[in-house]
């Protein structure tokens, strides 16, 4: 591909044979800064919106509605937090986003791992009619069924209720939760079962002792998959509450966004505070998300 | 699965076998009942209400006082000019939008390839659009676009160029509604593709080389034909995801300017919670789901062929 092929013969590594290690045999300096140049302008298109932000919302109004880009250090200030996070409404959506996300999460990966693991382990006669149902409900119009959901809520006495809301955001999450998750049971080896089965392991046994803790990326991809669901979770959200008190982070900035008088500098603070949570999940487990996205799912049969 | 060889005679190895499998089924079916249990009761059944509405007259006022109509509701949706109007911009929205993000992501896929240091930290940091909330996105690009003290207003106004507010810009709230959709997927698109061609071993391009295969002959021969399967997974989810899309469109424009963006999802979501037409609101849904269950099967025919 290029012209030079490093190739290193000498003990002593030198700073720049060091970073020759980095790149691959025809890798040159020139083409390693033509790479920089091209994710420059991917990382400028995807996260220069996201960083203003973050730094506008730490900045005075002052110069949020100024024509100027940059701040100055006089604009600095913390202000925008303490009165976004004193608010009261504020802390309760926050609170219920929380509830919420979380429950979700317990209950499709308490029920997705039992549907993965029966559709990993056993067979029975309807198992692909099972799997294909799970999958032919991501092609549904969430339109459609809107409002049979609505009535059908309405008469389960579920509306304005977490648990209403937790119930339809696990619905979500359990296709793709259960697919991703079977994805990874598929990947352990059956003979461990076999072998377990033998020293008088249950099946519940196998589950815990086995399956489970060989798959822990698998169910944090799944877990973190179902979370930023429902902490992003807009439209169901604003079909089933009515009140504050099940009201979460993104029906209250939508409500907060659509007032006749925008407070840029609180709306863009309450956003950071928002997407805060689901950055610093990301963070924290983001090589096994961006491995067990591709490994996991998507793997060619 | 449970199929144990043991030698114990035929009777006894079959009745082993048997009520292993007995017990196995019984289990297995155990397993998934709370899940199916779930989908059926809350996707399942409102789904098959919703088709059966289709063919009804109802209102939100009143929705246990209907009327069958028959396919009068989609007799409507013919001379129904917004109707129109809205599948185009939704079958123009996803093909754009699935296009643009397919190329996108296949760039920075082969871009992230590359063994340079810190490729690792881009990868990671690209995927931050994709986890974010589609409301906080919406709130980004409303004040990016903003009139006034908006960067891109700021910017534009430097450069001596014209400044609006955007998003209210007949013409430009299209456009705008795209980027969003291309902003948020690109990561998710290069991260899948990224992963399936790692898997590609390196013998092959090795082979491909010593054959006097360029660069660009090695994409086309050796990369491409090995990341068509995670690509037409990639492609059918995200034309189902665009096409049923609903939030992105009704945060950030609500259909407007005048009905410039309006695409299927909201303008059922307001016949049936404005307008209360829950009949036609749902046969304009099934309309929907026939499309795309059409379009996958089509897609996932034509893949598996080649």
């Amino acid at each position: 591909m290029s012209t030079d092929t490093a190739q290193q013969t000498t003990p002593d590594r030198s700073f720049v044979e060091r970073i020759d290690a980095w790149l691959d045999e025809d890798m040159s300096i020139r083409r390693a800064l033509g790479v920089y140049a091209v994710l420059g302008m991917y990382m400028a298109f995807l996260l220069l919106p996201v960083a203003y932000m973050v730094m506008a919302t730490f900045t005075s109004p002052d110069f949020l509605y100024s024509t100027r880009l940059i701040p100055s250090l006089g604009d600095l200030t913390i202000d925008n937090y303490v009165t976004t996070l004193s608010r009261g409404q504020f802390q309760q959506y926050f609170i219920n986003s929380m509830i919420i996300a979380t429950a979700t999460t317990a209950l499709t990966l308490a029920v997705g791992t039992l549907a993965a693991y029966s559709l990993s382990r056993f067979d029975y006669p309807g198992k692909n009619v099972f799997l294909m149902t799970f999958l032919g409900t991501r092609m549904l119009p969430l339109v459609l069924i809107l409002i049979p959901f609505y009535l059908l809520m309405f008469t389960l006495n579920l509306i304005d209720s977490y648990i209403g809301i937790i119930i339809a955001h696990s619905v979500g999450g359990i296709p793709l939760g259960t697919w991703l998750l079977k994805g990874y049971f598929d990947d352990i080896p059956e003979s461990l079962d076999e072998a377990a089965k033998m020293d008088g392991c249950s099946q519940l046994d196998i589950l815990v002792r086995i399956i489970i803790p060989m798959s822990l990326p698998g169910i944090a991809v799944a877990g973190f998959y179902t979370f930023i669901l429902s902490w992003n979770d807009f439209l169901l959200v604003s079909i089933l509450s009515q009140t504050a008190s099940t009201r979460t982070l993104p029906f209250g900035l939508q409500l907060f966004q659509s007032q006749n008088s925008v407070a840029w500098e609180l709306l863009l603070t309450a956003a950071t505070v928002t997407m805060a949570p689901v950055v610093l999940l990301f963070a924290l487990i983001q090589r096994w998300i961006v491995e067990g996205l591709a490994s996991g799912g998507m793997k060619g049969n | 699965m449970s199929t144990r060889t043991e030698d114990k005679g035929p009777l006894a190895d079959y009745r082993e076998t048997f009520g292993s499998l007995l017990s196995e089924t019984w289990l297995g079916y155990a397993m998934i009942l709370p899940a199916a249990l779930l989908i059926g009761v809350i996707i399942l059944y409102p789904t098959f209400r919703g088709i059966q509405l289709a063919f009804f007259e109802a209102s939100l006022l009143n929705p246990e006082a209907k009327v069958f109509v028959g396919f009068e509701n989609f007799a409507t949706m013919l001379e129904d000019a917004t109707f129109r109007e809205s599948l185009w911009h939704t079958v123009l929205l996803t093909g754009i939008a699935v296009s643009l993000q397919y190329m996108l992501g296949l760039g920075l896929a082969l871009a992230l390839k590359e063994k340079v240091p810190g490729a690792g930290v881009f990868r990671s940091l690209s995927m931050i659009t994709w986890v974010l909330p589609v409301i906080v996105m919406v709130i980004i690009f409303r004040f990016m676009t903003q009139s006034g003290f908006g960067p891109v207003n700021i910017l534009l106004a430097k450069l001596g160029m014209e400044t609006a507010s955007w998003f209210g810009r007949p013409g430009v709230a299209f456009p705008l509604v795209v980027i969003m959709h291309v902003w948020r997927n690109v990561p998710f698109y290069a991260i899948a593709l990224l992963a399936s061609m790692k898997s590609i071993p390196d013998t092959q391009y090795e082979a491909a080389r010593l054959d006097g295969a360029g660069p660009l002959q090695r994409f086309r021969y050796v990369t491409l034909p090995q990341i068509s399967y995670v690509s037409m997974i990639m492609i059918v989810l995200h034309v189902i995801f665009t096409f049923n899309n609903f939030d992105i469109v009704y945060l950030s424009t609500g259909g407007g300017p005048l009905g410039n963006t309006e695409v299927m999802a909201t303008y059922v979501y307001k016949q049936a919670f404005q307008q209360y037409a829950l009949g036609y609101a749902a046969s304009m849904a099934v309309v929907m789901l026939v499309i795309m269950m059409t379009f996958t099967v089509v897609y996932v025919k034509l893949e598996a062929r080649d």
